[in-house]
């Protein structure tokens, strides 16, 4: 006769929360941000009296997202591609000095005025060189996105790196490790969190940072868009790509944040645990 | 032939500050030498300079035939530190290999070893699931994993309340019995200190000298019933009174 037996893996895993609850708390979490964006939305519209045109009602947003849709999606990858190109040259950029100035320190002291510097300088400066430099081009573009990420990932990737344990370094020397075996197995594990929190504040601010060279300088791309719609007093399309702008970075943010948190070496581990 | 350890006229100062007075001594292989002092004497100084981790101001240390610094490169030291060296992201028995990868030296079967080390069952947990007297156990796996001739311990057990400590510090004798190192181990713990080592290298209080080399003529590994033997007594009586009366003179 069949006997029912409780398997290891009954007694050690607790059982998943009903599938119900689940979906309900995840529901609760994406509508009350949309909700509440809404109520000030239709309260701003009921009580500042401005025109259609400076704000207009949600319902038409969405219209202009459906109608305007191919025009969209065709400047929305132009940005797209600005902002991954320029994101990717920020990290390989302040990754590769942070690990270069733990490999040579003096670099840093040569390096790090002018990377300070740059980050100084007004942007709108910098793009109007650049548009003079290189025209409306790809370059000019991704150039000013990855100068303004670039800074943040230095600065926590370098952070990162100096946050290594004492107590590890010492066993390192101990065993006499080369720079590699300690950067590698030591130092980066302990950068990583500094560097995904990095990669949370540039991937987001680089789609923000696309769209303003674009509304400066370009004739494509989201920040196109939006200079376009002003010229033709077309508030609807600017409030379209307001709203993509935003849930773009939210999505890259949360890309970002769940990425980085299987890399993190502390959240894996309570994930783990928990 | 050669001390395991020689300890030639080194100092260390920092500024104007001395922070060890010069110290001279020969240690044999296989023997436990404990520093004892009150805090900021210059005892882990003194250790960090036999490690190669600090430079001394005047004076040099020999680990058999090699100067500290060629020592530290053939990999003939091992290093417990107060607060374990285990990376937290490494399971306990990939942090064991980990030394022996490091090093290029296979000591021993890390398996075997945890399970000698009383971890059996423990292996594939990460730090943060130990207890504190499981993760110095790793650490100290961790630490000998290549092999090393010496071993160099920097108050290995100052976070483990009295009873664990005890206990560990037990068990870390009867260890060296099956693995014979040469021990340089820094402790404020008098009583420790008596029940664990062959000598004693007794520190005044900053600027560091040693006041006197306590023998304790007890055979190692040594079991708890030694806490009652007179012998002990009488020597854990002895280097308190010594410091007590370099304290009372400060």
């Amino acid at each position: 006769m069949p006997t029912d037996i409780a398997l290891p893996s009954d007694q050690t895993r607790p059982a998943p929360p009903p599938l119900l609850p689940r979906v309900g708390m995840v529901a609760l979490r994406v509508l009350t941000p949309v909700c509440s964006v809404l109520a000030l939305w239709y309260l701003a519209i009921w009580f500042s009296s401005l025109p259609a045109f400076v704000i207009p009602r949600p319902e038409r947003v969405l219209d202009v997202l459906w109608v305007d849709r191919a025009f969209i999606f065709v400047n929305l990858l132009a940005t797209l591609k600005v902002a991954t190109i320029g994101f990717l040259w920020a990290n390989i950029a302040g990754i590769g000095l942070a690990i270069l100035f733990d490999l040579l320190p003096p670099t840093r002291h040569m390096l790090m005025p002018a990377a300070i510097t740059l980050r100084n300088v007004p942007y709108i400066a910098m793009i109007s060189v650049l548009m003079l430099a290189f025209g409306d081009s790809i370059l000019s573009k991704t150039a000013i996105v990855a100068l303004s990420g670039f800074f943040p990932v230095l600065v926590n990737t370098m952070a990162g790196l100096r946050a290594a344990d004492e107590v590890q370094l010492d066993r390192m020397r101990i065993l006499n490790a080369s720079w590699w075996q300690t950067f590698s197995q030591v130092r980066l594990p302990y950068a990583i969190p500094s560097i995904v929190a990095a990669q949370e504040i540039t991937g987001s601010s680089s789609i923000i940072v696309a769209i303003a060279a674009e509304w400066m300088i370009s004739s494509t791309g989201l920040g196109y868009v939006i200079n376009h719609a002003m010229q033709n007093y077309r508030g609807d399309q600017v409030y379209a790509v307001a709203l993509i702008a935003t849930g773009l970075s939210f999505v890259i943010y949360s890309l970002v944040h769940a990425l980085g948190g299987r890399l993190d070496w502390r959240v894996a581990g309570e994930q783990r645990r928990g | 032939m050669a001390a395991a350890i020689s300890i030639r006229n080194v100092s260390r100062r920092f500024g104007d500050n001395w922070a060890l007075r010069p110290v001279d001594l020969e240690i044999a292989a296989g023997e436990l030498i404990a520093l004892v002092g009150p805090s900021g004497c210059g005892k882990t100084t003194m250790l960090r300079i036999v490690a190669d981790l600090q430079e001394p101001t005047t004076g040099e240390v020999r680990i058999g035939a090699d100067s500290a610094s060629e020592a530290r490169r053939k990999r003939l030291l091992g290093l417990v530190s107060q607060r374990p060296a285990v990376l937290p992201w490494k399971r306990a028995i990939d942090d064991v290999r980990f030394t022996q990868k490091i090093a290029g030296r296979v000591g021993f079967d890390p398996a075997t070893v945890l399970r000698e080390f009383g971890l059996e069952g423990h292996e594939t947990k990460r730090a943060r699931e130990l207890s504190g007297g499981m993760l110095q156990r790793v650490n100290i796996a961790s630490a000998m994993a290549h092999d090393p001739s010496v071993l160099l311990m920097d108050e290995p057990f100052a976070a483990l309340d009295e009873m664990k400590r005890e206990e560990i510090g037990e068990w870390f004798d009867r260890e060296l019995a099956t693995r014979p190192k040469t021990v340089l181990f820094v402790t404020h713990h008098i009583d420790e200190a008596v029940m664990l080592a062959d000598r004693l290298l007794v520190f005044s209080p900053a600027p560091g000298r040693v006041l006197e080399v306590v023998s304790v003529p007890v055979p190692r590994p040594r079991d708890a019933a030694f806490r009652q033997d007179p012998r002990f007594v009488a020597i854990a009586a002895h280097v308190r009174s010594l410091l007590a009366q370099q304290v009372e003179a400060a």
